[in-house]
């Protein structure tokens, strides 16, 4: 009888589910990068924004303390759209921010220190490992943007009453479809610049630069061909559009649609998760 | 073998790292992208010259006529028939509590004429022609000043600034995260020597790269043209706007290099500073004169021998809030910037001589 | 001509709130010396120092008469093989090496000729034009020894040399410390493994906790063995009754319970005594089941010395 079949035994007990083995990662990605200062002066920092837009709820509706003022007044603090497009615009400046410093530090250490092959080892298959990573980053980013564009959503809601929740419920899915696609879009960038470079430092540049050269290039595209539909290529320009979409607001005709947006957007992103199956391999071979 | 052979030995050693790394790509892409912009601009001219000539050229004199105010139809009618012509319907929105939209037209036309120069877009609202653009396709004047703000806004602001981050904080701090800066650490070498030898390799590159991708994209902008109005540019000015750009690129090089290669030694995360100093150059316009010249970007702008014009769809209130500083003189602007660079140099240096190999904390 | 010693005076390093090496006093002589301790002992610190890739806080370090913070004069004298996996990117194992000659001067010539002399001498010659990325883990360390020693030093600094190479190579290694070392020059080496570097060093620095426990010839350190205190495992079922009995023997300086309930962990500093004294216990009608001593090689006294003299 081979040796081992008298001193082996299999475990054949209960297994956690895929979904909880999945969790493990992002439980103590989530610990890590909360532990780090600047995270949390930055996770404060973008409060403040929801909070302003928070009074501005409340003066929206409470017609009384600006009833001396003119009709135009009415307009500015109507809570629409607009309102929350403006909104989700200057919250994902933050939620860019924090991407840049907390992204990169998911994959870039695991590839610089050859930790891959050690998660690969594991039950993990390579998009359970994306996955996990991007909960992460799921996790941390929503904090400043589902999490307070919902609330304030809750906000309105609440102080307006049912009318104005039935005719405009599609605002609440528009925050948090928009944001769940921008939230998707920034990992993916954080996780292929980092794959790319390896570096975590380099990486959060690249981040910044993913954004700030596309949004440079369309409109370098823009003002030499004299056109408008550029802006598409501009990946701010082309979330905030889908957001305008989602939230029925109005996009000047001339420039690109939500839907060539989203397409735009889609395109990218599968270009990001190609660079990203391409590069996080377990093993490298050097020739 | 003294200390500028040493700096040479050190710039030849890691040129070649600097220029045929894999993850300078990106680097190479930034520097040439306007180029290929111009010359598919130039291209896609020459395309829409062939497509839309023969008959479906109208007579410059014809489109002249067309008044503000006239009827589609009487548009229509004295011009012919339109290269290209597309209506659209206004949108009945889901939500529309504003009562503006109510004096929105219903129906918007658009219209586009070609006179075997200029392209004409009209545009209709209800039936009325509200407004009229004519634009020649290829405008030397225009893509002078159009290349111009490419060149500010995007070449020196945003290429040269990402491209000098990702190639000079390479120089250090990436060698310390891939753990082979002991490697230069045990040469024979002082370290104030290996600093301004891993900087001229980086200078020389970016410069080779940046300087190269403007000329490239400048003469893609310029050689398109007419060749009777190229050929006067180059007995006037030409030669002088082409120096200059390159100058600045490669000016600029010098500067924000400088700055990076002390952030990647001074500090851990060099992105900070990066941010900082992007949005401290962003926000230079309307920066009161003294603050302003505190910037790198000041001085190359001054270099610039084409000012840019502030875009037509800024808004007013920025508008109004940008005052630039009077540029300095060239003299100034470069005596300036490399004095910025000495001093950054010489802190770097002096950061350098006290660095320690401490891979562990990376 | 530079003085022929390698000296720290009072050396400390802290990273942080954390000790590297605490109030280093050395005069290292020419010839091999291993700095021996347990991992994070503080011998790679040691050799950083000597190499200015770190600085001390406080004290002063020579080498040879030269200051760690001159790298123009002293890597000029000294050739060092870290433990650090990585050399330049993308370098062959012969670009690794050359490149390090193109910075001392030499002409070109010259750099090739010494950058393949170096690299047949590690026995790498094959494999010279791969990259070092592809490189086993014996390789890397091959070509980090080929690298110092292509310019011919008079201090060789060498951290944890003989890991990973297998019993051939290291017999060759071996060989080349050696001959360096008998010709009026330094080398100096680390190891977690007395027994490794024992045979062949000149002397050895005991290092533990930052702290320098032990410096000396071999032969001197070896001759403690023989004067520091024995260690015996016990195994009995009364394990407290044993304890209380020994204490009252003068020889005992120690008795701990042995991990996981195994016995006594007893240190006596005569073991006839102990024996007598066990076999009185025995008679007394006390089962003790076994009596294994402990540090029987010469493991024992580095643990002794390392463990904190217990």
């Amino acid at each position: 009888m081979a040796v081992y079949r008298r001193g082996y035994q299999r475990y054949d007990g209960a297994l956690t589910s895929h979904f909880a083995r999945l969790m493990v990662m992002p439980r103590f990605s989530w610990e890590r990068i909360l532990s780090r200062r600047f995270v949390v002066i930055l996770l404060v920092v973008s409060l403040f924004w929801p909070l302003l837009c928070a009074g501005f709820i409340y003066l929206s509706n409470h017609s009384e303390l600006w009833q001396g003022f003119g009709g135009g007044i009415k307009k500015f603090l109507a809570i629409n759209g607009n309102f929350f497009s403006i909104f989700m615009n200057v919250q994902s400046t933050f939620a860019l921010i924090l991407a840049s410093v907390a992204g990169p530090d998911l994959v870039a250490p695991d590839l610089a220190n050859n930790a891959l092959p050690l998660y690969f080892s594991r039950p993990l298959t390579r998009w359970d490992y994306i996955l996990s990573r991007m909960i992460v980053l799921l996790g941390i980013l929503s904090l400043v943007t589902i999490v307070p564009g919902l609330l304030l959503f809750g906000m309105q809601a609440s102080i307006a009453g049912g009318d104005w929740f039935a005719n405009n419920w599609f605002l609440g899915t528009g925050i948090f479809i928009g944001f769940t696609l921008y939230i998707a879009m920034v990992s993916l960038v954080a996780m292929a610049s980092s794959a790319y470079v390896k570096w975590r430092v380099v990486a959060g540049a690249l981040v910044l630069a993913f954004f700030f050269l596309l949004a440079g290039a369309a409109e370098m595209v823009n003002s030499i061909f004299r056109v408008d539909w550029a802006s598409a290529l501009n990946p701010t320009y082309a979330i905030n559009a889908v957001w305008k979409g989602l939230l029925d607001v109005e996009i000047p005709e001339d420039k690109p649609g939500a839907w060539e947006c989203a397409t735009v957007i889609l395109g990218l992103s599968g270009g990001l998760l190609a660079l990203l199956a391409r590069k996080l391999r377990a093993v490298e071979v050097v020739k | 073998m003294t200390p500028y052979q040493q700096i040479w030995t050190i710039a030849r050693l890691e040129l070649g790292r600097v220029f045929f790394s894999k993850r300078s790509f990106w680097v190479y892409i930034l520097a040439i992208f306007p180029s290929i912009i111009f010359l598919g601009h130039a291209l896609e001219a020459n395309l829409k010259k062939r497509n839309w000539g023969g008959d479906r050229v109208t007579a410059a004199e014809l489109l002249d006529k067309v008044q503000s105010g006239m009827t589609d139809e009487q548009v229509l009618a004295l011009a012919g028939k339109p290269v290209s012509d597309t209506t659209r319907k206004r949108r009945v929105r889901r939500n529309d509590e504003d009562p503006e939209a109510e004096k929105q037209p219903e129906v918007r036309r658009y219209v586009m004429y070609f006179d075997g120069k200029r392209r004409v877009d009209l545009r209709f609202e209800d039936g009325k022609l509200v407004s009229r653009n004519a634009r020649e396709l290829m405008n030397f004047e225009d893509d002078r000043r159009v290349y111009a703000t490419m060149f500010q806004f995007f070449y020196l602001r945003l290429g040269i600034f990402f491209g000098c981050l990702g190639i000079f904080i390479n120089l250090f701090r990436g060698e310390m995260l891939d753990r082979s800066l002991h490697f230069w650490f045990l040469a024979p070498v002082k370290r104030e020597v290996l600093l301004l030898g891993k900087y001229l390799a980086g200078l020389i590159a970016a410069a080779f790269i940046f300087g190269t991708g403007a000329l490239l994209s400048f003469l893609s902008m310029v050689l398109p043209h007419d060749p009777n109005e190229v050929a006067t540019y180059w007995q006037t000015i030409g030669p002088e706007h082409a120096f200059w750009y390159v100058a600045a690129a490669a000016l600029g090089c010098v500067g924000y290099g400088s700055v990076f290669l002390a952030a990647g030694l001074l500090l851990r995360n060099p992105i900070l500073p990066a941010i900082v100093m992007l949005i401290w150059e962003s926000i230079n316009g309307f920066l009161p004169d003294v603050m302003q010249k505190l910037s790198v970007l000041h001085y190359l702008q001054s270099l610039c021998p084409v000012p840019v014009p502030l875009p037509n769809d800024m808004p007013a209130v920025l508008k109004m809030l940008l005052a630039p500083a009077a540029p300095s003189s060239v003299p100034v602007a470069v005596l300036g910037l490399l004095a910025v660079t000495a001093l950054v140099l010489f802190a770097a240096m002096q950061s350098v001589k006290r660095l320690e190999i401490n891979y562990g904390t990376e | 001509m530079s003085a022929p010693e390698i000296v720290f005076d009072n050396v400390s390093k802290f990273y942080g709130e954390v000790l590297g090496v605490n109030r280093v006093d050395l005069h290292i002589p020419p010839g091999i010396t291993s700095l021996v301790g347990p991992n994070g002992s503080g011998k790679t610190t040691l050799m950083n120092l000597m190499t200015g890739l770190i600085h001390p806080n406080s004290g002063v370090i020579q080498v040879r008469g030269l200051s760690p913070y001159a790298p123009e004069k002293l890597m000029r004298i000294l050739g060092y093989a870290t433990q650090y996996d990585a050399g330049p990117r993308g370098a062959t194992g012969f670009e690794f090496v050359h490149t390090g000659l193109v910075l001392f001067g030499f002409p070109k010539a010259e750099c090739e000729r010494r950058a393949w002399q170096a690299i047949e001498r590690l026995g790498l010659t094959a494999a010279a034009k791969r990259k070092v990325a592809g490189y086993s883990k014996g390789m890397r360390q091959r070509i980090r020894l080929a690298q110092a020693i292509a310019h011919d030093p008079e201090v060789l600094i060498l951290d944890e040399p003989l890991n990973g190479l297998d019993p051939l190579v290291r017999a060759e290694t071996i060989a080349l410390f050696r001959d360096y070392g008998a010709n009026g020059r330094h080398v100096i080496l680390s190891s977690h493994v007395l027994q490794e570097v024992d045979v062949f060093s000149d002397q050895v620095i005991l290092i533990s906790n930052g702290m320098i426990v032990a410096e000396g010839q071999i032969k001197s350190v070896r001759e403690e063995i023989h004067e520091h205190p024995s260690q015996f495992l016990l195994h009995c079922r009364d394990a407290s009754r044993v304890a209380s009995l020994l204490f009252a023997e003068p020889h005992i300086s120690e008795i701990k319970l042995a991990p996981e309930g195994a016995g006594l962990l007893v240190l006596t500093r005569n073991r006839e005594a102990f024996a007598a004294a066990l076999e009185r216990i025995a008679l007394s009608g006390i089962d003790i089941d076994g009596v294994i001593p402990t540090d029987e090689n010469v493991d024992a006294l580095y643990e002794y010395l390392i463990g904190g003299g217990k």
